[in-house]
Formats: C-alpha cells, sequence, structure tokens
C-alpha cells in the first residue's frame, strides 16, 4: 500500500510500537508520589512534558497530555473562552478552520458568543487586516492554525501573533490566543513565544504516534476553566488516569520527529515536488489548491483534476493499492462540496474534482513514481467517459 | 459506520458497459448538473418499426456510484421496448447492483432520470407524444419524488418532510420541516431547486424550511 493520507492520520512508528509495548507492561501503575512504580509512571509523563515543552520553547508545566487533538481544543477553547469574565463575548476565528475548531465555536455561538470567522484569500492565507478589526474588548478567544489540512497552507501565525498582542493592549487584558498546531507539527518549528501563543494543542497520530492522545499547551498564567471532572491527580484540566502508554508512544514520536526533522522536511518537500511536477507535465486542465513552493508544507498537495469527480479518482487509485483523500461532494457525509475549497474561490465542479495527496517521511521515490503511473491513466480514462470536456482549443 | 459498495457496484464503476457516445443518436437527453456534483448523459438508438432500443450508451460526470448506476440501466434497457425502458426504476436499478448506500441512492435517480428524459425526447420529437405538463401541485410533488432524504435513501414526498407547494404564476414556493442545523439541509434544498426548476413553465423556486 502507498498511503498518501498522513494528514488524516499516519501509520504508528515501528520504534514507537516498541516504547508503547513496554510502557503497557513494564508502567501500568497509575502516576504516584513515593512507590516506585508509581513515580515511575510519573516519570514518564513527565519526560514526555518536557520533551515536547523543550521543542516548543514552553516549560515542562505548561504541557498536559489529553486524549486527542480534539479533545485539546474543547479544553482550550470552550474552558478558555469561559474563564475570561467579559460582557457580550466574542470569538474569532478563521473560516477555514477543523471540523473540531468550529464545532467549539458554533457551540460557543449557541449558549451566546458572538463568532467571527475571518477570511482567507485564494491561497488560503489568513486576512490579518480583517484579524485586526474585529479584535475588541469583548474578544475572549482567537483561534488559528498552522497549516491548513486541506490545502496545506503554512498560516503567518506570527503575524496574527503580534496583532492579538496589540489588541490586547487595547484591551487592557490579554486575549488568549489559541493555535491548531495539529498538522502543522509534522513539517513546522513551534516556538510559542515567538507566535505569542496562549494555547496549541497537538495531535499524536499525525506524527506516527498512536491514536486517542493530544496535547495542549497552556501558557503559565492563561485563564482556563476545566470542562470535564474526576480526580485531579494528574492535571485539573485532563481528570481521570492518564494514558500512560499512549503518553510513552506520542513521546517517542516526537523524539523521533525532531530527530531528523529538517533533513526529513526536505526530503518530503523533494517528493511532493516531484509529484507536483509529474502531474503538471503529463495532466492538462488542473487546478494547484492552495499555495505553491515555501508557502505549502513540506508533505502536502492538492490538486483539483477538472472535469471529473474525486471520489471516483480516489477509488480507482484504492483499487491500485494508493489512499489518497477528496473535498468532493460525493464523497462527503453531508454530500457537501469541500467548505476549505469554496472559501478560496473555487466553484463546486472544482472542489468536486480535488484529490489531496498528503505524504510522509516514510514514502519513497518509487511510491511518487507508481502514483503517476497510476493516476495519469485514471484521469485520462474518466475524462473520456465524462460529460463535460474541456472547452476546444 | 462503513459505508461500503457491493461488489457489482465496483465491477460496474471499474469497467463500466455501454460507455460512450453514439453518433446521430435517435435520442439524447443529459440529466443533473456539474455544479450538483453529477450529471449523466444518455443516448439511443431506436428501431423506428418496433420502438425497441437497438443501442444504448452513456457518459458520466460523477462518482463511482454514478458511472455504475449508468451502466446498469444501460444494460436493462438494450433491447426493451421504449415503454419497457421508461418504466424502469431506479429501486430497480439499485437493486441490480446488490443495493446502494442510502446516501448515494440519489445516483440511482439520476441514472433512471437520464434514460427517461431520453426516451421522452424521442417520443415527443419522434412520435409527436408531448409529456410535459402543466405547471400544477401534482407535477411539481411528482417531481420532488425524485429527491431523496440522503440518510434513509427514500423521497421526500414519501417521508411527509415537504409540508406546502404553492405555484403563483411560475413562482414555485416549497415549504419543507427539516431540523435546521441538520448536515443534509443544504444540499436537499440544493436539490429541490434543481429538479422543479425542470419543470416547464417554472420561473422560480423558493424553498422553505419551516
Amino acid at each position: 500500500m502507498i498511503y498518501l493520507d498522513n494528514f488524516r492520520s499516519t501509520m504508528v512508528a515501528p520504534e514507537v510500537w516498541e516504547t508503547m509495548r513496554t510502557a503497557a507492561i513494564d508502567e501500568y501503575a497509575v502516576p504516584a508520589a513515593f512507590t516506585q512504580c508509581g513515580t515511575g509512571a510519573a516519570e514518564l509523563i513527565e519526560r514526555a512534558q518536557d520533551r515536547l515543552a523543550t521543542a516548543i520553547g514552553a516549560l515542562q508545566n505548561e504541557v498536559v497530555f489529553t486524549g486527542s487533538g480534539t479533545e485539546a481544543i474543547n479544553i482550550a477553547l470552550w474552558g478558555g473562552a469561559w474563564a475570561q469574565t467579559v460582557d457580550k463575548p466574542e470569538i474569532v476565528t478563521s473560516e477555514i478552520e477543523h471540523p473540531a475548531t468550529l464545532a467549539v465555536y458554533r457551540a460557543l455561538e449557541k449558549e451566546g458568543c458572538k463568532a467571527h470567522y475571518i477570511k482567507v484569500d485564494g491561497e488560503g492565507t489568513y486576512d490579518l487586516d480583517q484579524l485586526s478589526t474585529v479584535l475588541n474588548e469583548h474578544t475572549v478567544m482567537v483561534s488559528l492554525m498552522g497549516v491548513n489540512h486541506m490545502i496545506g497552507t503554512i498560516e503567518p501565525l506570527a503575524q496574527a501573533g503580534a496583532i492579538i498582542a496589540e489588541a490586547s493592549q487595547r484591551a487592557g487584558r490579554r486575549i488568549p490566543f489559541h493555535v491548531d498546531f495539529a498538522s502543522a507539527l509534522q513539517t513546522q518549528r513551534l516556538d510559542v513565544n515567538a507566535m505569542k501563543a496562549d494555547l496549541v494543542s497537538f495531535s499524536s497520530n499525525k506524527i506516527h504516534g498512536p491514536k486517542g492522545v493530544g496535547a495542549l499547551y497552556v501558557r503559565k498564567g492563561t485563564k482556563i476553566r476545566p470542562i470535564s471532572f474526576g480526580s485531579e491527580s494528574y492535571s485539573p484540566l485532563v481528570p481521570g488516569t492518564p494514558n500512560t502508554m499512549g503518553i510513552a508512544g506520542f513521546d517517542k514520536a516526537v523524539e523521533l520527529l525532531y530527530a531528523t526533522f529538517d533533513k526529513d522536511v526536505e526530503y518530503m518537500r523533494a517528493l511532493t515536488d516531484r509529484l507536483a511536477a509529474g502531474i503538471r507535465e503529463h495532466i492538462p486542465h488542473i487546478l494547484l489548491n492552495g499555495p505553491d513552493g515555501a508557502g505549502r508544507a513540506a508533505s502536502h498537495l492538492c490538486y483539483s483534476f477538472l472535469f471529473i469527480e474525486g471520489e471516483a479518482i480516489m477509488m480507482f487509485l484504492d483499487m491500485d493499492g494508493i489512499v489518497v483523500d477528496t473535498g468532493s461532494a460525493c464523497a462527503a457525509a453531508t454530500l457537501k462540496p469541500n467548505y476549505i475549497l469554496m472559501a478560496i474561490g473555487r466553484n463546486h465542479e472544482q472542489a468536486h474534482g480535488s484529490i489531496r495527496f498528503t505524504l510522509s517521511r516514510y514514502n519513497t521515490e518509487a511510491d511518487v513514481a507508481t502514483v503517476l503511473a497510476k493516476l495519469i491513466p485514471i484521469v485520462e480514462r474518466l475524462r473520456a467517459q465524462s460529460t463535460i470536456r474541456p472547452p476546444a482549443q | 459506520m462503513a459505508i461500503k459498495y457491493t461488489a457489482k457496484v465496483i465491477e460496474h464503476f471499474k469497467s463500466p458497459h455501454n460507455i460512450g457516445v453514439i453518433e446521430n443518436a435517435d435520442a439524447c437527453a443529459t440529466e443533473g448538473s456539474p455544479a450538483c456534483g453529477d450529471e449523466i448523459t444518455v443516448y439511443l438508438k431506436i428501431d423506428k418499426a418496433t420502438d425497441r432500443i437497438e443501442d444504448v450508451k452513456f457518459q458520466s460526470y460523477g462518482c463511482a456510484s454514478n458511472i455504475a448506476t449508468g451502466s446498469i440501466i444501460t444494460d436493462l434497457a438494450k433491447g426493451k421496448t421504449i415503454d419497457e425502458a421508461e418504466a424502469i426504476t431506479w429501486k430497480q436499478a439499485a437493486d441490480e447492483l446488490g443495493g446502494l448506500p442510502p446516501v448515494k441512492m440519489h445516483c440511482s435517480v439520476l441514472a433512471v432520470d437520464g434514460l427517461r428524459s431520453a426516451i421522452r425526447k424521442y417520443k415527443k420529437e419522434v412520435k409527436g407524444i408531448d409529456y410535459d405538463s402543466t405547471l400544477d401541485v401534482k407535477t411539481v410533488t411528482e417531481e420532488l419524488k425524485h429527491v431523496l432524504w440522503p440518510p434513509v435513501g427514500v423521497d421526500i414526498i414519501t417521508l411527509k418532510l415537504v409540508k406546502y407547494i404553492g405555484i403563483d404564476q411560475g413562482a414555485v414556493k416549497v415549504e419543507i420541516s427539516i431540523n435546521s442545523d441538520d448536515k443534509f439541509l443544504d444540499p436537499t434544498i440544493n436539490e429541490i431547486v434543481e429538479h422543479v426548476s425542470k419543470i416547464r413553465g417554472v420561473k422560480s423556486v423558493n424553498v422553505e424550511n419551516v
């Protein structure tokens, strides 16, 4: 199988699985003080907190492990927004965020928050002028993402952070800034201080760690309320017994990520560039969704193949053992075209023909060659069958 | 829940029967639209003495089930008289494929609509039988039976999701009752507009969720 759907989830790295197996067998005690087995598990978690914290410029106790990226986002947005005691609360995000963020925002709207969804340009880059316009003394949360999962856009978060810091000064209180870094962690370095982020969420399964683990960075001093309740022996924000085995796996995945980070990013960039060049050379009538070159995450490529539909392309590739994703309405559970492609100005037809290729460090040049060899005739064949044709030259 | 296609659907998707164009077809019709996500064109060659479909071909812009249903309805229609072929239902086409996921049933409706449109065009142009009926509540109701509610794959009239149909000088108003945050509300409204707009005499379609 050639797996090119790594922005959805990744293969668990063999070393990660080995670490998890050991943790499951050796560290099954609940993290606790004084006893050897309890402190062993506690130290495992502290090491994991420390590693991630060090990588992002944070302190060890500013990182807490959660049950998923989605849970981290829920704690950050719901817990962060309601911790602010502000009249007529307003919340800010963009129209191209991950469904987890948008779902929390809709829930906050139902509870009476006024939401602003900032627009993006044709490449999916945030309209920062609009961001500075909507921030005011009522803003209780801003949530933006590091890399857009559908179109690979690397967002200008340092500038956004500066704008939010300025607005905070005007408001006379810190406006909390949450960054969804789940899709970005694989290819972007993060410095929470340079970005002036207060809250950052992560997901283990996007970097070859296990599913069922995420993490949340909470800057010291950030007001946040828990959204679930129970034994607080690990953390008041994530009550209950922590997933020691999962955290050990996530930790190993973080270790592996940074061990070869620059080399891997360069490698994935070379692979996606090669794939893009092959598509451009052999397949006419295509549209690149998202930025070209350095503005796009190194492992990400999303093309629309005009005059044909994406689910059909995806299924033919699947039969050839190649896994991709599509923004076609036909493949969506809602029968709606992908909202991010619509937000960057694609029409329904252009969104229908979209295929997202997201690579990992485990893909090879041979994978890219095979994908091109299979994709080109699939597109030709579906076009030959299609009711719509390119306009005559 | 895992949504999967049957082996028969995959077979017809991989190697669709009757794909292509008939030059100098006796009738040809296109249903759906690229904006709505799928479109099918059906071509017919008909023996005028016997009204039997000698050859049928189709083209498809759409997903796997769109291609598979086009393949199966053309298989079913080939060799039949135009009246027999016109009576093929979308349920029959889906059953022939071993079933379709409910959310994909509308593909079968589209394929059957394409075939029927081509047959009716032939009947009108060659035999002088005009199917286009007057714009009234009955016609609109009949057309809305072609709009399926995706979670169950059953039409919105049978499910009693349509509460009111009003017509005023070509302006059609359709009132439906669907939970306002239901994820299928918008695609369903689009499909109602697409279908009702096809009826002769319709100048505008206004769908309201009440």
